[in-house]
């Protein structure tokens, strides 16, 4: 993989009357890897994508796509860029095939060009007998795919995937899953922001987690794991039903208790005292511990422990 | 020369998903047609007086309309958004749909005038002033179309917006009678009408005489309004076609 950054983004800030979208945000993606760009609702990851893709001017800050500054020249960054936004909207009167040869068009390639680049990209998109189905009647799972196809029509260097697998099957999601690999493979750096955390650790290169407008962690997803401060995870299946007010009550260094496959997740301050304070638990209520073990924060664990502000990144703080 | 080639793109889709078909292309026809024989059975004498004000109606109504649903409808599908998300400037995207716009307009109001030629035997005197005329109304129709649609987002809301403009400027453009009949306080209220122009210019071409002493007037007025109208559907894509 290539280190030379294809986006590089810093003091980013938007303001939307008095609601500040974005504060001073700043990250690079090298050229070549899968970069998650995380956040919950509101956190200004749609506008990010917006100002990246030129259809949003920013307030401050600068924004350099594959070299250029998308306000300076949007022209030349829209044809170094596609862009696959959460609802799939290629035209539905139009086939498949003319769907694809049509936003060649407007990217300025060549009759004979646009018409090979449709058929590779259809075929390559397990869409080649489809070819003259019209968009509109197509599944919600082929929908996508070839919104997909239609942003890989000019070769870009960069593509944004906004919620790509958003509302689809396991199997339709888990094969857009292996195109986005696939598409990464081929040399474009993927520029990915979903909901599905799962999506986001299975794919990524690197991770960024967006809180209220603010970078609250970025790093690999491995690193992002490490950087959750606190948050230790036991999984406790004990031999009866338990009330978790009475758990809670009975373990000081219990923070927080949730039920997991049939057994109980603990999100403990200190596991050495929440061990001994457990086994004294379970002494009192006469109950056997059946199983005990740690568990490996996931990406999602780590998310909401940023989300509810029990981790910071060094970056989000004053 | 490239960004004209993809406005010519957009042109060309949106001609054969939208202008193209066959109910849109007769409902831009058979309502002037109707309009006119009706005007024609009741005095054949008098339907010229009202035919070039009547085609200019049928191409203010029809291109106002088909370019503000078009754009209306394709910013409800999202699909307006991949224009904006491709690498063309907003000048290319107004081109594109001003065009198709334009051609719809301009090949309806050719097909009425050539219709009311072989069955009527409407007179075309000057051709050449007569195609200007349709052009100029076509392209300063269009872009006023573009212009509402961008500023709404139902296509309820641009036709009711451009109502208020199109019903007014009916009533003072000559459509229906003589400029020089117009009340006097009216008459500099109706130079201030685009469709006055084109009216004027789709007399002479029709009948040789014009309430202007000279074509050049209504031409020149007509390309100042073309200008005029492009600049606004300019700034108002600009401001609001992101929004």
């Amino acid at each position: 993989m290539a280190a030379t950054p294809a986006i590089v983004v810093s003091g980013l800030s938007k303001n939307f009357g008095s609601l500040k979208a974005l504060r001073e945000v700043n990250f690079s993606v090298l050229r070549g890897e899968i970069f998650a760009y995380l956040g919950p609702n509101g956190a200004g990851k749609s506008t990010t994508i917006r100002i990246l893709a030129g259809l949003l001017k920013r307030d401050a800050g600068e924004v350099s796509i594959c070299g250029a500054d998308v306000a300076q020249n949007p022209v030349l960054v829209k044809e170094r860029i596609g862009v696959v936004p959460d609802e799939s909207n290629l035209y539905p009167e139009l086939t498949c095939r003319r769907n694809l040869e049509y936003l060649g068009e407007l990217y300025g390639l060549r009759r004979r060009v646009r018409a090979g680049k449709a058929a590779e990209l259809l075929s390559c998109f397990d869409l080649a007998d489809r070819e003259n189905t019209p968009f509109g009647a197509l599944s919600r799972g082929l929908k996508r795919r070839l919104t997909i196809a239609a942003a890989l029509v000019h070769d870009p260097e960069v593509i944004f995937l906004d919620e790509p697998t958003s509302g689809l099957d396991v199997a339709s999601a888990r094969a857009l899953r292996e195109l986005i690999r696939t598409i990464n493979r081929q040399g474009t750096t993927v520029f990915l922001t979903t909901h599905n955390l799962y999506e986001a650790e299975d794919l990524s290169h690197r991770v960024l987690i967006l809180i209220k407008g603010r970078v609250a962690a970025q790093g690999t997803p491995r690193e992002i794991r490490q950087r959750v401060q606190g948050l230790n995870l036991l999984a406790v299946t004990f031999s009866q039903e338990i009330e978790p007010t009475h758990l809670l009550r009975a373990c000081p260094a219990v923070l927080k208790v949730s039920p997991q496959n049939g057994s109980w997740c603990l999100e403990v301050a200190e596991a050495h005292a929440a061990l001994e304070q457990i086994l004294a638990f379970a002494g009192k209520a006469d109950l056997r511990l059946k199983e005990i073990n740690t568990v490996v924060a996931s990406l999602e664990d780590a998310f909401l422990s940023f989300v509810e502000g029990r981790s910071q990144d060094s970056e989000a703080r004053p | 020369m490239s960004q004209f080639r993809r406005g010519w793109a957009i042109s060309c889709k949106d001609i054969e998903s939208y202008y193209g078909k066959p109910p849109l292309i007769t409902w831009g026809l058979l309502f002037p047609a109707v309009l006119l024989l009706s005007v024609y059975v009741k005095d054949p004498a008098t339907y010229l007086a009202i035919a070039p004000g009547i085609i200019a109606m049928t191409l203010l109504f029809g291109n106002t309309s088909m370019a503000a649903i078009v754009v209306t409808f394709e910013k409800r599908a999202g699909t307006l958004q991949r224009l904006l998300l491709a690498p063309l400037s907003i000048r290319t995207i107004i081109l594109g749909k001003a065009l198709s716009a334009s051609a719809y307009g301009l090949v309806s109001a050719l097909a009425l005038s050539l219709g009311l030629k072989l069955a009527l035997g409407m007179p075309l005197v000057n051709p050449l002033i007569f195609i200007a005329g349709l052009m100029l109304g076509a392209g300063c129709f269009s872009l006023l179309g573009l212009t509402a649609s961008v500023m709404v987002r139902e296509v309820f809301e641009a036709m009711t917006l451009l109502n208020f403009f199109r019903f007014p400027i009916l009533f003072i453009s000559g459509v229906f009678m003589p400029l020089s009949q117009l009340p006097t306080w009216l008459q500099p209220v109706a130079l201030a009408s685009p469709l006055t122009y084109v009216v004027e210019l789709l007399h002479f071409g029709v009948t040789g005489r014009s309430e202007f002493a000279t074509p050049v007037i209504p031409l020149l007025a007509g390309l100042l309004f073309l200008l005029v109208s492009w600049l606004l559907a300019e700034a108002m894509f600009r401001r609001r076609a992101y929004a």
